[in-house]
C-alpha cells in the first residue's frame, strides 16, 4: 500500500468527516428533539450560501461580511420554517409523516425559486486566496484547516451548552421524555425554537465552508442534508458526539474507499454504509436497543 | 395527435406509479421514497433483455452498439416485473427486524440515491451516465408499436391493470389487515396476524407495478437514463398521492392528471424558462394541502362507490339469541364442558426486572379453563407486565409460560394466539378509521382474503369466504349488544362501545383463553353493564377469561377466581370473597 497516499487521504478524510461531522450534529440536534425528519434543513444549507452570494454580488460587501450575511440568512430560513410551517402543524395534531411531507414540499419547492431567482449556473463567491501548505507528503488548503478547527470547536461548544447549562439540559429533557418535560414547567416551543436555531446555524456554517472553496448550485443543499442524517444515524440519535464521530467515521470511510474503488463509489460507500448498518443494527452504532 | 398521446402517456406512466405507491402509502401508511428507482430497476432490466445480441449485430462488437439478450417484450416485461419486487423484498429486509416508520423513509432515501448512483457507475450493467438506448419497440403480431397514439393504448391498459390490482388488494382482507396494522401493528398481532409480512408484501407489490411501467416506458421511449430516476422524480409521485388524497385511488388518478398536465401546459405557455415552476408548484401543492387539506383533494373512504355508514336498522341485525346460538357450534366440535376447571394455563415463576426495578418477582399461578380469573392488587404489583409476558410482548427474564401443558414462554404475540390466546389492551388499540365491524372481522382467523396468492388465484372463494367472515364478526358484535353499530367509524363511537369493538375483536378469533386489561377503565356506567354482560357470554360460550381490573365491584360480580398481586409476586389465590374478607389484602387494596 501506498503510505503517502493513505496519509494524503486520512487527512482529506477528516477535513470532509469534519463537515460531514457537523452537518450530522445539526440534523441530529433537530431530529432528537422535534422528531421531524427535517429534510428542509437542505433549505438553510442553500439559502446560507446563496444568501452569502447575494450579499457579496449584489451588496458588493467583503468576503467576512457576505459570511455573516449567509449565516443569518440560513438561520433565518430554518428558524421561519418551523415557526411558519412545522409549529401551527403541531398545534393542530399532525402527524409525523404530514410533517415529513411538508418538509419535503419545501425541500422541492426552494431550489427551484433559487433557479428561478439566481439562475441554474453555479455560483461562485467572491474571496480571498486559498494557499496550500504543504507538510511532507500532504497537502492541506488553508480554508480546510480553519474550517475544520472551526467545526470542532463549534461542535465542543453546543455539546457543553447542552450538558452544562440550564437551558441545554432542557433541552436534553425534551429529548427524553417530552410528557414529563411539559409537566415539569419546560416550554416546548421555545426548546423547539432554540433547537432550530442552532441546528440551522450549524448547517449554514458547514454550508459556508463548503461556498468557501467550491460553488453554490440550487440543489447543493439535499446531499449534505442525507448525509447529516445517515451520520446522526451512525451514531445514534439523541447523542451528539455519536452524531459528530458518525459523521468523522464516515468522511474518512469514503475517503479512504479511494484506494480500492474509482472516485465515483464514493457516495455510492457513504449510502451503502447507512443501508448496511440499517439491516443489522438499526438503533445505530452507538445508540441503546429500543426498549 | 401524436403530442397529444405522448402527453398521455406521460400522464398514464405518472398515474400508475402513483396508484402503486398509494397502495403502500394509502392503504399501508408507509411512504416510500425510492419508487423511481423500481420504475427505473424496471426499465434496466426490460433494455438488457429485448436489446439484440451480438450475434443479431453481425457479431461484430462494435464500440458505439449495446447488447442484450435479444429477448421478446413480453417476457422481458414479465421479468422486469418479477425482478423489481424482489428488488423492494430484498430492500425492506430491515423491516423485518421491526424497523419502522421512519427508518423506512431513511431507508428508501438511501436506497434511492445509493441505485440511482450505481446506475450511474456500473457501466458494464447501465451503460454508464448515457444509459442503454436502441431499446426495440414493443410488437403485437407483425405490427410494430411505434407511435405515440399506438402505443398509448398499451398505457392504459397498464393503468386500468394497475388501479384494478391496487383498488382490489386494498379493499380485499389483505388491505384491511394494512389498515389495522397502519393503526395499531400491536393490537393486529395479538389477535393472530403476522404483522411484518402484509407490509413488506404491498412494499414489494407496490414496486413491482412501477417496475412493469418502467419497462413498458423502457419499450416506448427506445432508451434508459439514470437521469430519469432521480429522487425529484420519486418525489413527484409522492406528490401526486398526496394531492389526490392518501389512500384513495380516485384521488390519484385526478391528482395525475392535473400534475401530469402541469409541464406540458408550462411549456406551451410560458416556453423552457418556466420548467422549475413545475417543481415549485409540486411542494407548494404538497406544503397547502397537508396545511389546509390533509386528506387530500378526494379523501380516503370517499370516491365513485358510496360505503353505508351510520347505524343498521334493528331488523337486519341478528339478535343475541341467535348470535349465540352460531357462536356456540365449535368448528371442531370438541366438547369442551369436560375440561371444565382443568388448568389450562399454567404460570411457573415469572419474573421481570425493568433497570433496578423489579415489577414481577416469581408470580406463579393458573388459569382454569372456562373460569373468569381476575389479577387484582394495587397499583404496580406488576399486572400488566405479567399480561404482557403471558402473550409474549415482553420477554420474560426467568419463568415458564404453559399453554395445555405446552411451553410456549417467549413465542411471539401473534404465534400465541393462534395457538388459541390472545389479549386486548388497557387503551382498546381498535382501528378509529375502520367500522366496528372491520375491526372484529380482522379479528377471523385463517381469512384466504388476507393471502394476495389466494385473492389472485381463488377470488371467488376468497370473496365467499369473506361473506362468512362478516357474517361471524356481525355475530361477535350482536352478542356484545352493538351489531346495530356495525357500520360506524370507530372514531365516532363511544369508548364505552370501542372497548366492546375490542372485545368483540377477541371474540373473533375463536382463541380459547382470552386476556382482558382492565376492560372497564375509563367506561360509562351503562356501558359497564354491557361489558359484564359481554364476559359472562364469553364464560358461558366457555373461553377461559383472564382479566385486570381495579374494580371491586366488578370483579365480584364477574370472577369465579381471583389472583391477588402484591409487589410482582402472589400473595393469596382463591374466590374473591375470600380474598376480599381477609382484612390484610383488602387494607393492601384500598390502602388504609
Amino acid at each position: 500500500m501506498d503510505l503517502n497516499l493513505l496519509a494524503q487521504l486520512t487527512v482529506s478524510g477528516v477535513v470532509v468527516g469534519s463537515s460531514y461531522a457537523l452537518l450530522g450534529v445539526s440534523f441530529g440536534i433537530i431530529y432528537a428533539t422535534t422528531k421531524i425528519f427535517h429534510l428542509a434543513h437542505a433549505v438553510s444549507f442553500a439559502a446560507a450560501a446563496y444568501g452569502a452570494v447575494w450579499a457579496s454580488s449584489s451588496l458588493g460587501l467583503g468576503f467576512a461580511l457576505a459570511l455573516v450575511v449567509g449565516l443569518v440568512v440560513g438561520l433565518a430560513f430554518g428558524v421561519m420554517i418551523e415557526l411558519v410551517f412545522y409549529r401551527p402543524m403541531r398545534n393542530k395534531d399532525a402527524t409525523l409523516l404530514s410533517i415529513f411531507l411538508v418538509s419535503l414540499g419545501i425541500s422541492v419547492a426552494f431550489p427551484n425559486l433559487l433557479q428561478l431567482a439566481f439562475g441554474p449556473d453555479n455560483r461562485t463567491l467572491e474571496r480571498p486566496g486559498n494557499p496550500i501548505y504543504e507538510l511532507g507528503p500532504v497537502t492541506i488548503t488553508r480554508v480546510d484547516v480553519i474550517g475544520t478547527v472551526l467545526i470542532w470547536l463549534l461542535i465542543a461548544a453546543v455539546t457543553t451548552f447542552i450538558v452544562k447549562t440550564r437551558f441545554g439540559r432542557s433541552i436534553t429533557a425534551m429529548r427524553t421524555n417530552p410528557v414529563m418535560a411539559e409537566a415539569v414547567g419546560i416550554d416546548s416551543k421555545r426548546v423547539f425554537t432554540v433547537v432550530f436555531v442552532i441546528g440551522s446555524a450549524l448547517v449554514a456554517v458547514a454550508s459556508l465552508i463548503q461556498t468557501s472553496k467550491g460553488v453554490a448550485t440550487p440543489n447543493m443543499g439535499l446531499q449534505p442534508t442525507l448525509i447529516g442524517f445517515i451520520a446522526a444515524f451512525l451514531g445514534g440519535i439523541g447523542s451528539l458526539w455519536g452524531a459528530a464521530l458518525g459523521g468523522l467515521a464516515l468522511g474518512l470511510l469514503s475517503s479512504w474507499s479511494a484506494l480500492w474503488l474509482q472516485v465515483d463509489y464514493g457516495p455510492v460507500v457513504v449510502f451503502g454504509v447507512m443501508f448496511l448498518i440499517l439491516l443489522v443494527r438499526p438503533q445505530g452504532l452507538l445508540g441503546k436497543a429500543a426498549v | 395527435m401524436s403530442y397529444y398521446a405522448d402527453i398521455g402517456i406521460t400522464i398514464l406512466i405518472l398515474m400508475t406509479l402513483a396508484v402503486s405507491l398509494n397502495l403502500l402509502l394509502g392503504y399501508a401508511g408507509r411512504v416510500s421514497m425510492a419508487h423511481a428507482i423500481f420504475f427505473g430497476i424496471g426499465g434496466f432490466t426490460a433494455a438488457r433483455l429485448t436489446l439484440p445480441t451480438k450475434e443479431e449485430l453481425g457479431g461484430v462488437a462494435t464500440s458505439g452498439l449495446q447488447t442484450g439478450a435479444g429477448w421478446s417484450w413480453v417476457w422481458a416485461l414479465v421479468v422486469a416485473i418479477v425482478v423489481a419486487f424482489l428488488a423492494a423484498l430484498l430492500i425492506s429486509l430491515p423491516a423485518v427486524r421491526l424497523v419502522r416508520g421512519e427508518y423506512l423513509i431513511l431507508l428508501t432515501l438511501a436506497f434511492q440515491l445509493v441505485a440511482n448512483q450505481l446506475m450511474g457507475v456500473l457501466k458494464n450493467v447501465t451503460g454508464g451516465p448515457f444509459g442503454l438506448s436502441g431499446i426495440p419497440s414493443m410488437t403485437i403480431g407483425d405490427k410494430v408499436l411505434f407511435l405515440p397514439e399506438e402505443v398509448f393504448w398499451v398505457f392504459l391498459v397498464a393503468a386500468v391493470v394497475s388501479i384494478a390490482i391496487c383498488w382490489g388488494l386494498g379493499e380485499s382482507p389483505f388491505g384491511r389487515l394494512l389498515k389495522g396494522l397502519r393503526e395499531h401493528d400491536t393490537a393486529v398481532a395479538s389477535v393472530g396476524k403476522n404483522p411484518v409480512v402484509p407490509e413488506l408484501l404491498a412494499f414489494s407489490i407496490s414496486a413491482a407495478i412501477a417496475g412493469g411501467v418502467g419497462a413498458l416506458a423502457a419499450f416506448y421511449y427506445g432508451s434508459v437514463v439514470p437521469s430519469n430516476y432521480t429522487l425529484t422524480f420519486s418525489i413527484l409521485i409522492v406528490s401526486v398521492v398526496v394531492l389526490g388524497g392518501i389512500g384513495n385511488l380516485t384521488g390519484t388518478v385526478v391528482g395525475a392528471i392535473i400534475l401530469g398536465l402541469l409541464e406540458p401546459m408550462l411549456r406551451k405557455w410560458f416556453g423552457d424558462g418556466a420548467i422549475p415552476w413545475q417543481a415549485v408548484i409540486y411542494g407548494a401543492a404538497l406544503v397547502l394541502m397537508m396545511r389546509i387539506r390533509p386528506q387530500g383533494l378526494i379523501p380516503e373512504g370517499k370516491g365513485l362507490i358510496r360505503r353505508r355508514r351510520g347505524r343498521r336498522p334493528e331488523a337486519e341485525v341478528p339478535t343475541e339469541a341467535e348470535a349465540l346460538e352460531r357462536l356456540s357450534h365449535r368448528d371442531d366440535g370438541a366438547d369442551t364442558s369436560a375440561a371444565l376447571g382443568m388448568p389450562i394455563v399454567e404460570v411457573h415463576d415469572l419474573q421481570k426486572s425493568f433497570g433496578g426495578l423489579k415489577a414481577v418477582n416469581g408470580a406463579t399461578f393458573t388459569l382454569e379453563q372456562g373460569k373468569v380469573t381476575a389479577l387484582i392488587g394495587p397499583n404496580g404489583a406488576g399486572k400488566t407486565t405479567i399480561f404482557n409476558m403471558i402473550c409474549g410482548s415482553i420477554e420474560a427474564d426467568t419463568g415458564t409460560v404453559r399453554l395445555r401443558g405446552e411451553d410456549v414462554t417467549g413465542e411471539a404475540p401473534y404465534k400465541m394466539a393462534r395457538r388459541g390466546l390472545a389479549r386486548s389492551f388497557q387503551d382498546v388499540r381498535v382501528c378509529q378509521r375502520l367500522s366496528a365491524l372491520d375491526n372484529v372481522a380482522m379479528g377471523v382467523p385463517d381469512q384466504p382474503g388476507e393471502r394476495v396468492s389466494q385473492l389472485i388465484l381463488r377470488p371467488l372463494r376468497t370473496r365467499r369466504v369473506e361473506q362468512e367472515v362478516r357474517a361471524k364478526a356481525l355475530d361477535c358484535l350482536a352478542l356484545l349488544g352493538i351489531a346495530s353499530q356495525a357500520d360506524v367509524l370507530v372514531s365516532d363511537l363511544s369508548y364505552g362501545d370501542q372497548k366492546l369493538v375490542a372485545i368483540a375483536r377477541l371474540l373473533a378469533t375463536g382463541c380459547d383463553v382470552l386476556l382482558l386489561d382492565e376492560p372497564t377503565s375509563g367506561v360509562d356506567p351503562a356501558s359497564v353493564e354491557k361489558v359484564i354482560a359481554g364476559i359472562g357470554r364469553l364464560r358461558a360460550l366457555g373461553h377461559t377469561v383472564c382479566l385486570v381490573e381495579h374494580s371491586v365491584h366488578f370483579v365480584q360480580r364477574l370472577a369465579d377466581r381471583a389472583v391477588f398481586l402484591d409487589q410482582g409476586t402472589v400473595i393469596a389465590e382463591g374466590t374473591v370473597d375470600e380474598l376480599m374478607n381477609r382484612r390484610e389484602l383488602a387494607e393492601l387494596y384500598f390502602g388504609t
